[in-house]
């Protein structure tokens, strides 16, 4: 630390009056790092996954007479040129999804180069999330318990009545828990890792579905597996979606210990003593 | 595995130091503890505060350029950024991730590992994927299969009666998977390719199959010659095949009259249609898909 002496003797001489700030430490180091990674990794996974997705799509039927599209994915394209306004002129309806939800059609090469860069990054940053988990013991505060039922769904209740007691200008007070997380956010912490796993799981089945073939078996077939790694896809969208919304909600300290670490909120929580 | 309650103190930073010791034991290994606080002089905690505000600043910064370096240069388009960006070097860091991939794939096959088989019940359409540009099957009279690059020097010419009379016919019932992403089961009969290369031995050194066909023209008719190489130890895999048969039919130019190899372990694009020439080499030879920026070995 770059203390100059003038400021440790300021520091000192002043330090009956001003004592420290009490703060908890929220995230650990590596949590964080592999945190922010994983918003890079994982749009570089979407983006190049939607592109590998044109080329076979999961969902088809059966060709259009007039113009031969048999892409679900193409059909909402022509949907949102018809519809949606502005996009009445867009020159090519069918590529709309592709054009804007990926790295863009007809790129399967690239998409699948991309694709298993950031699937390898993903790995590893996974095992650096799990470490961070166990060096700084904040797995403890994701395992799901069995009040988190009855926990999860007062969640529920306070998330749904919000906006009526907004506009009724209504109190209405969050439920109070003396643990790191609610009960919903512990569920949704703990599935995120969880479907990560499972989309690495998938991957390999997709990567490799012979040499890998027992795991094929495990999600029901190739088929059946490269349904489950598109699915385990919106997970991580639908989670993201409220999480950020949340984050932004529950105010700065939130965040900003997403990157500090620590958070100025000491609600429950035991003194290790004064660090320096 | 719920604690709540259990490890209720408060937190005034005035607690002795034994009480917070005895409650950690009293807790589960799985139990939730309250999180470490500390006391940090509020100039420190600027100090850090700003750092990591920086650090992870600095680190975004370099993560939106490295995504606008590996980006394809149509997506950039796409996004407003007209200027080139893509560079060798690129290029490069993608193939060495790809090697990666390969190097990984090739330490995961095992000759002794068999791909899984079906039954006939379970047999899916296979699409000839030619797109409506299904080759002339004027080629297959005059077909033949030639040797080259084998331990004798000579060069032997075979044609579909000599191969089917000299080596016996295996069959099975096993998953095409393209590299597109759809796959299909398919009832295969043919001569494994093992018995070939114990029939015409390939040169010591060598460790590759180039492998040719008669499909060499794209869709609109002009030359496109199609060519693919093979590593021998997927080549002497009981399960890959010289393939005269599709559904108990012999083949038909949809499925590469009058023989096609079929190498389960190996993505679709290396399963070569009327294939017309085997050459056994020492190098690496070049594959027209891995020239298109796929990968090479395609072992899955």
């Amino acid at each position: 630390m770059s203390h100059s002496t003038s400021a440790c003797k300021t520091s000192t001489s002043t330090l009956p009056e001003q004592p420290g700030v009490l703060v908890v430490r929220k995230h650990h180091f590596l949590v964080r790092w592999s945190h922010w990674l994983n918003v890079a990794i994982l749009l570089g996974l979407i983006l190049s996954g939607i592109s590998i997705y044109w080329a076979s799509p999961v969902y088809q039927h059966k060709p259009d007479p007039n113009t031969g599209n048999f892409d679900v994915a193409a059909d909402i394209g022509i949907w949102i040129c018809a519809h949606v306004p502005g996009q009445h002129h867009y020159s090519s309806p069918s590529d709309w999804i592709y054009n804007h939800v990926s790295l863009g059609p007809g790129m399967l090469a690239l998409a699948l180069r991309l694709h298993w860069l950031c699937a390898y990054l993903f790995m590893l940053n996974g095992m650096v999330y799990v470490a961070g988990l166990v060096r700084g013991g904040g797995w403890r505060s994701l395992l799901p318990r069995w009040t988190d039922l009855l926990d999860a769904l007062k969640m529920f209740r306070y998330y749904v009545g919000f906006p009526f007691a907004k506009l009724a200008r209504r109190q209405w007070l969050h439920p109070r828990f003396n643990t790191k997380y609610n009960a919903l956010q512990r569920a949704a912490y703990f599935s995120v890792p969880v479907a990560g796993f499972l989309s690495v799981a998938t991957g390999w089945e997709i990567h490799k579905p012979m040499q890998l073939h027992w795991l094929a078996a495990l999600f029901g077939g190739y088929n059946a597996a490269r349904v489950w790694h598109f699915w385990l896809m919106w997970v991580y969208i639908l989670f993201v979606v409220p999480h950020v919304i949340l984050v932004f909600a529950d105010g700065w300290d939130t965040s900003r210990s997403m990157i500090v670490g620590w958070s100025a909120r000491v609600g429950r929580s035991e003194v290790v003593g004064n660090e320096q | 595995m719920n604690n709540e309650g259990k490890g209720d103190i408060p937190s005034t930073g005035v607690e002795p130091e034994v009480k917070s010791v005895s409650v950690k034991k009293r807790q589960s290994f799985f139990g939730e503890r309250p999180l470490p606080a500390i006391e940090k002089a509020p100039r420190v905690l600027r100090y850090r505060s700003r750092r990591d505000f920086l650090v992870f600043g600095a680190s975004t910064l370099a993560a939106l350029a490295g995504a606008g370096y590996l980006l394809p240069q149509d997506t950039l388009t796409r996004l407003g950024v007209l200027q080139n960006m893509n560079s060798p070097a690129m290029e490069w860091f993608l193939n060495k991730a790809l090697r990666i991939d390969d190097d990984v794939a090739e330490a995961l096959y095992s000759v002794n590992r068999r791909v899984p088989t079906y039954t006939k019940s379970q047999i899916t359409p296979l699409k000839n994927n030619y797109n409506g540009a299904t080759p002339d099957p004027g080629y297959i009279p005059a077909w033949k299969l030639t040797l080259d690059g084998l331990a004798s020097g000579l060069n032997i010419s075979l044609d579909i009666r000599n191969l089917l009379t000299r080596f016996s016919v295996h069959e099975q019932i096993t998953r095409l998977v393209c590299v597109e992403g759809w796959s299909a089961i398919a009832w295969w009969a043919g001569l494994r390719f093992d018995d070939l290369l114990r029939a015409y031995p390939p040169m010591s050194q060598a460790k590759w199959a180039r492998v040719e066909s008669s499909v060499n023209l794209d869709a609109s008719g002009n030359s496109d010659p199609y060519f693919m190489s093979l590593d021998l130890a997927t080549a002497s895999h009981p399960q890959t095949l010289l393939a005269t048969h599709f559904n108990g039919q012999p083949l038909t130019v949809d499925h590469g009259a009058p023989l096609r190899l079929l190498v389960p372990v190996k993505l679709g694009l290396k399963n070569v249609k009327a294939v017309t020439k085997l050459t056994y080499v020492a190098e690496e030879p070049r594959d027209y898909w891995a020239e298109r920026g796929y990968s090479r070995y395609d072992g899955i």
